[in-house]
């Protein structure tokens, strides 16, 4: 029941923009970031190795979905391969309609733009593995987020090569 | 590393304070846009790509002058 109601409210802020706007006017957990983190771009975009990690709930058929029972959500996240065909991939989310994104994953996690924009010679390459989490992670998940999943993929995006990263929503 | 974001709720990114974000006001699921449109999509990529290449301080969100739906608005600069 309680995922039908996600469901149906996922798809009613997705219908009524507005909605939305109220809905995320006043965030229910306020986090002390501290300072902004700033690394420079120290290399041309034309030479970067670039890599997408998105919150859309992406992630390989074959892999365990997020756990959508959790009220808290789920803060694991899963790696997608570059070589990954687009049918190969699927969206668990409960908290966004993902209709459209199932469509076309490209909106959520534009992966083919990437590619093209590497051939073209705008970026220099596509990372080989880029990564997925599911955004709703809430209450006592935002510290696993924060201490251990979210530097763990930093971890993996470095010593891949990654030197830029394109951050998407759900 | 250096990252950009794309951003479909601003009061959220205000609140997180990431580095570098771009702002569409489009619908949740959204935010390269329509499935289908590469033009879009590619738009909003680059404009982000700009963002991450040319900001030169540290939480800067940069509002795109992209309506949804409304193509005409790719053409305007970023």
């Amino acid at each position: 029941m309680s995922r039908f109601k996600n469901r149906l409210m996922a798809k009613v802020l997705t219908r009524f923009q507005w909605l939305f706007e109220r809905a995320v006017a006043k965030p229910e957990v306020y986090l002390d970031v501290g300072a902004i983190p700033w690394v420079p771009m120290t290399k041309r975009l034309s030479e970067c190795r670039v890599a997408i990690v998105t919150t859309a709930g992406v992630h390989l058929k074959g892999e365990p979905p997020f756990d959508m029972v959790d009220k808290d959500g789920d803060p694991s996240f899963r790696a997608i391969p570059l070589s990954a065909p687009n049918g190969a991939l699927m969206i668990t989310h409960d908290y966004y309609d993902h209709a459209d994104a199932e469509k076309d994953v490209n909106i959520v996690f534009p992966i083919d733009r990437l590619k093209e924009m590497a051939k073209s010679g705008l970026i220099g390459e596509v990372a080989l593995v880029n990564y997925s989490f599911m955004g709703h992670i809430d209450g006592r998940h935002i510290d696993t987020l924060v201490r251990k999943s979210a530097p763990q993929v930093a971890g993996l995006l470095k010593s891949a090569g990654v030197d830029a990263v394109l951050l998407t929503p759900g | 590393m250096p990252t950009v974001g794309v951003s479909i709720a601003r009061r959220f990114t205000e609140e997180v304070r990431p580095p570098r974000s771009v702002f569409v006001k489009w619908p949740m699921g959204h935010p390269l846009g329509e499935p289908g449109r590469v033009d879009t999509q590619t738009a909003v990529i680059s404009a982000a790509f700009k963002v991450l290449v040319n900001s030169t301080e540290p939480g800067i969100i940069v509002d795109l002058p992209y309506r949804w739906k409304r193509y005409e608005d790719l053409k305007k600069e970023v």
